[in-house]
């Protein structure tokens, strides 16, 4: 225990980082995590074996692709990894056969500062579902999932079609079991937990329910919950002002994560940054911030 | 184990409330846990909570504490779990109420009293967040208090 309540100073690497792997460090404590940079700093055909286990077999073959050769029937490659020497970053994508407007599942992970593992990105896309070009603004420009620029027009009618903030196509439905395989992956390099920050209110409360808590910004949730309440000052300044701030947007997750997208955060001096949150491994926090919320 | 109960709540001062109604409401009817050890526990847990809120967060939104309360025939295991800035744990093994006094500064009675009415207390950093684990023995055969 402690005596005195005194903050470290210099929180420990999870992991020490030898950079290249060997079969003596793997034969040593099979508890102590290993890092991407490791897994990235093998030979390819290595890697690939290990970053197999980061993809549902049950999600690949639901769009007749292998789920060991990664090919679908006519032989042509759906699934993709960076994973560069030296570098603790991955991604993973996998496309439908014949679909051009992107790849249906894209996940990065990446090694943290401490040695840790953040999950950079998840894009869980149905290829069946129409396209909105919320990612691209009028002028063309890139838009980093409305967080840089916005297709308003677009937006709005991705919103009407049911979609959230940050999604150019209807959601798969596959982030239990995507979440879940990770988990598994990331187990066996022994790691205990790992990180996000949610691009969205949306995804925040969606990893909720997948078991996450918060490092940063669970307070924030909590106002964000009082102040959507009949009376509260986020359900007055859904005013109609905007296409995005209508009465009733209070009552459901997409709503209020349109309404939040759209800035609402200002009538209660904040915003949408800065959240991180954390999953333990094989353990579900029970965290939930709008306990009636209907996605 | 008789019984394990998990409660989540930001890390401000409005959770403890909830924190203490956990406690009293898991501890209600158990074999062997009489209102005192149910006080000792909500103070504690008061107590350590207070201090998670003060520093461990300090200085950024809060995130989140996880209470989970293990209930066993002999004893009951109380595990408070934070992510933020872990403390520094010490060789020491008891805060000592002398040196407290002589400090001359407001804190340090909690982690003493905490000291005093727990039977065991153990404190762990991991990726996993920071652990506190208090274990209150309980008294055997006392079935007269269900």
């Amino acid at each position: 225990m402690f005596r005195y309540l005194r903050l470290k100073n210099r929180p420990e690497k999870i992991v020490p980082d030898f950079g290249v792997l060997t079969t003596e460090q793997l034969a040593r404590n099979p508890d102590t995590p290993l890092t991407l940079r490791q897994i990235n700093n093998l030979p390819e055909n290595v890697k690939k074996r290990a970053y197999r286990n980061l993809l549902s077999p049950n999600l690949l073959t639901k769009f007749n692709i292998h789920p060991i050769t990664w090919k679908d029937a006519h032989g042509e490659q759906c699934v993709a990894i960076k994973a560069e020497p030296e570098s603790g970053v991955v991604e993973i994508s996998a496309h439908k056969p014949g679909d051009s407007k992107g790849a249906f599942f894209t996940l990065e992970i990446a090694d943290n500062t401490f040695n840790g593992i953040d999950l950079n990105l998840l894009l869980l896309n149905d290829p069946q579902g129409p396209y909105f070009q919320t990612d691209v603004d009028e002028d063309g420009q890139a838009t980093l999932f409305g967080s840089l620029h916005r297709n308003l027009e677009e937006e709005q009618r991705a919103f009407q079609a049911g979609l959230a903030p940050g999604q150019v196509r209807p959601s798969l439905g596959a982030s239990k079991i995507t979440l879940q395989q990770l988990e598994v992956f990331l187990a066996t390099l022994g790691h205990q937990a790992y990180f996000l920050e949610p691009l969205t209110y949306a995804s925040a409360w969606i990893f909720e329910r997948r078991g996450f808590a918060y490092v940063r910004g669970h307070q924030l949730m909590d106002e964000i919950q009082a102040q959507f309440q009949p009376g509260g000052r986020l359900q007055q300044a859904l005013d109609s002002s905007t296409p995005f701030r209508q009465p009733k947007q209070n009552c459901s997750v997409r709503g209020r994560a349109w309404a939040i997208h759209d800035g609402i955060l200002e009538a209660i001096d904040a915003r949408w940054n800065n959240l991180r949150m954390v999953k333990q491994i094989g353990r579900h926090a029970g965290v939930n911030t709008f306990p009636e919320g209907i996605y | 184990m008789i019984e394990h109960c998990q409660i989540a709540r930001a890390a401000e001062f409005e959770s403890l409330s909830d924190f203490r109604d956990f406690i009293k409401t898991t501890c209600a009817g158990q074999a062997g846990i009489d209102d005192q050890t149910c006080y000792d526990l909500q103070l504690a847990v008061d107590e350590a909570c207070t201090n998670i809120i003060t520093h461990g967060y300090a200085g950024m939104n809060p995130g989140t504490i996880i209470l989970s309360m293990e209930i066993f025939s002999d004893q009951v295991r109380l595990t408070i779990t934070d992510f933020g800035q872990p403390f520094e744990p010490s060789e020491t093994p008891a805060p000592d109420l002398q040196a407290i006094m002589e400090d001359q500064e407001d804190s340090g009675f909690g982690l003493f009293f905490i000291y005093q009415t727990m039977d065991d207390i153990q404190y762990q950093t991991s990726e996993a967040g920071n652990q506190l684990v208090f274990i209150k023995k309980l008294l055997p055969g006392d079935e007269s208090q269900t």
